[in-house]
């Protein structure tokens, strides 16, 4: 759920409690207010009537005229009374209205008088708003109060949504999108919200500086890997002079063969780091149109006379397949998939290659892996302790797949590994 | 013959000299571009190993004034980078071959005797050792006169041994000599033993004295 959604639910149910809540007290505080309006209203008539009265008291047949007076009046009326109501007694009483057929509420205030030693009882009436009219009229007016607020919050909500927040989900969208290694820097839209501001401030800090650390590591990497060629260099020369003095003891070779061995290592491997970080870097992005079949094929006729010798037999089935790509890359990816080959069979095993449409399969016999199929294209994960491998051929392999947006799949079945590349 | 070293990594220098020198060729060095602009306008020699990034210019002009002075000293570009622009800009400029840093001093040697060897005699040449007589152009062996059946890498390993005669050839720089990258993968040397075996085999058929001696497990040299 949006935050502004959170937020406008708890305002429409706050707002729809209170409108509820007033409906009931408005009624009950507006009657109060008319009660006592009309019974000072009430209280003042009965009085100007008994001062009235007072001065008509001349008049002989008085009681007559009351009585006739009685009859003729609609609020006011003044009967004889038995003498025993005394005082002011005030009443909201229902009168059923013959004309309109319904009933109708009125507030009375009954006073005792003495009209000539006579007692009266004087009831002075007046109409009251209908309850239901006035429960009814405001409940209508307190629905349609409901009704405004809502859609106006909502419609307030959508547009706020829409104008307010699209710098943030700007900034979001852009976020998801960011590769560190892929896209240049964020480009937050302007906004004059702080928050949002300040949110973008911080993103685009983040970012640049995220970006510049990695470019500065990759760079690092490449400018090392550079810098070791040379010291390498003399520590191979060194050795290719030392196996030339006279007098080498078979110790002293075995030494010499061991340190040219691991020279061999440290080159190997400064070698894929510096592929590695030249892919990262976009140096190979020049392609041309490649015959992949008959690179296959040479690659493998070279690789024959070494498989031999462990044995391992290499069947092909390679139909003819042209594609726009870098010799360079192209050849890497073929030369480390068929090294992984052969490299993970066993002697007397097999493997395969077939190249039918635009897809690649190398299969060989194999154990089955000790560490998951993920971990295999991760670098310097290497499957045993060969000596001989850097951890780097898979990983460069995957690296290459990504960078030419091909698909690369694992799988083991039956004793046998296949890598499969979709170009 | 006269080689030329434009390197400034002088331990390299040394090293570089030193395993020439016993090849009986005479090095001279220029640590810089200045100082090899000097030389090479004074002096001519039969191969120039060439350093692409020197502290005071690229080695790609120092190949490019060579050429436009219409010098034909052979050169072997050599560059840490290993970038395929640098090595096509150089080939493109006149360079004679090109290797990338690390490299093995026999496989130096061998690529410098091939360049000189191309220069001097047009490609229309042999190298003779003994009673050994290979056909460069044809790519042939002969023993006493008599031609061998040598395969692809049995007739690589034969040239690349004479190249380097009477020196330790390690089993390392054979590999890397007879199969690139691919020689990563050798895990027990079974594949150069088998060749070298096969190689000894067919020249001693032929009644040539075994000149290929084991140095130890070390590698081979090849020597009367």
């Amino acid at each position: 759920m949006r935050l502004l959604q959170v937020s406008l639910r708890s305002l429409l149910l706050y707002s729809l409690i209170l409108v509820l809540i007033s409906i009931p007290v408005s009624i009950f505080s507006i009657r109060e207010i008319i009660n006592e309006e009309v019974d000072e209203t009430l209280a003042l008539h009965t009085n100007q009537f008994v001062q009235h009265i007072k001065s008509y008291e001349y008049l002989e047949d008085l009681e007559m005229d009351l009585k006739i007076w009685d009859q003729l009046s609609y609020d006011i009326t003044l009967i004889p009374s038995d003498g025993i109501a005394v005082g002011e007694r005030y009443e909201t009483i229902s009168t059923y209205d013959s004309i309109e057929h319904e009933s109708h509420p009125f507030r009375t205030l009954s006073t005792g008088i003495v009209i000539k030693d006579k007692p009266y009882l004087l009831t002075i009436r007046m109409s009251l708003v209908d309850n239901d009219e006035l429960v009814m009229a405001l409940g209508i007016v307190q629905i349609i109060l409901i009704v405004l607020l809502a859609t106006g919050l909502l419609l307030l909500n959508r547009s706020l949504s829409r104008k307010l927040w699209r710098p943030f989900y700007n900034t979001l969208n852009q976020l998801k999108a960011y590769e560190l290694d892929k896209s240049e820097s964020i480009q937050p839209e302007k906004t004059n919200i702080v928050e949002f501001a300040d949110l973008n401030k911080t993103v685009s800090h983040l970012t640049d500086r995220n970006r510049r650390v990695y470019l500065e590591q990759k760079e690092f990497i490449e400018n090392a890997s550079h810098e070791l060629q040379t010291p390498l260099s003399i520590f191979q020369s060194k050795l290719d002079n030392l196996m030339q003095i006279p007098g080498l003891t078979e110790a002293g070779a075995a030494t010499i063969l061991d340190l040219e061995e691991t020279a061999q290592r440290m080159v190997r491997l400064n070698k894929n780091l510096l592929l590695l970080s030249k892919i990262d870097n976009g140096q190979f992005n020049e392609v041309q149109e490649m015959d992949l079949s008959k690179l296959a094929e040479t690659l493998l006729s070279n690789l024959r006379p070494m498989a031999d010798t462990d044995n391992i037999s290499i069947q092909t089935s390679i139909n003819s397949l042209s594609i726009k790509a870098n010799p360079t890359l192209t050849e890497v990816l073929l030369t480390n998939l068929f090294h992984n080959a052969i490299r993970h069979t066993n002697t007397n095993g097999k493997v395969n290659v077939e190249l039918s449409g635009r897809v690649l399969t190398v299969t060989n016999t194999g154990n089955p892996l000790k560490m998951t199929p993920e971990k295999m294209f991760e670098r310097f994960s290497k499957e045993g302790r060969s000596e001989n491998s850097s951890g780097l051929g898979l990983a460069i392999v995957k690296k290459i797949c990504d960078t030419c947006l091909y698909s690369i799949h694992y799988n083991f079945h039956a004793g046998m590994h296949t890598f499969s590349v979709t170009f | 013959m006269k080689i030329l070293i434009i390197e400034d990594e002088k331990q390299l220098v040394r090293s570089m000299a030193q395993f020439l020198r016993q090849e009986s060729y005479v090095c001279e060095i220029a640590y810089s571009a200045s100082e090899a602009n000097e030389k090479i306008l004074l002096f001519d020699y039969d191969c120039i190993l060439l350093d692409i990034s020197l502290p005071d210019g690229n080695g790609l002009k120092i190949l490019e004034k060579l050429r436009a002075s219409n010098k034909t000293d052979g050169v072997i570009m050599i560059t840490a980078k290993g970038s395929f622009d640098d090595r096509i800009a150089g080939l493109n400029l006149g360079a004679d071959d090109y290797l990338p840093k690390p490299f093995y001093l026999p496989e130096l040697s061998a690529r410098i005797s091939a360049v000189i060897r191309r220069k001097r005699f047009d490609g229309n040449n042999k190298i003779s050792f003994h009673e050994i007589e290979i056909d460069l152009l044809g790519k042939t062996v002969k023993v006493n006169g008599n031609e061998i059946e040598l395969t692809r890498k049995e007739y690589d390993l034969l040239v690349f041994l004479i190249a380097n005669k009477n020196r330790v050839v390690s089993k390392n720089a054979i590999a890397e000599h007879l199969s690139g990258d691919d020689a990563e993968l050798m895990d027990k040397f079974d594949f150069i033993y088998s060749h070298i075996k096969n190689l000894k085999k067919k020249l001693m058929e032929a009644g040539c004295e075994d000149y290929i001696k084991t140095v130890y497990g070390l590698g081979y040299k090849f020597t009367t």
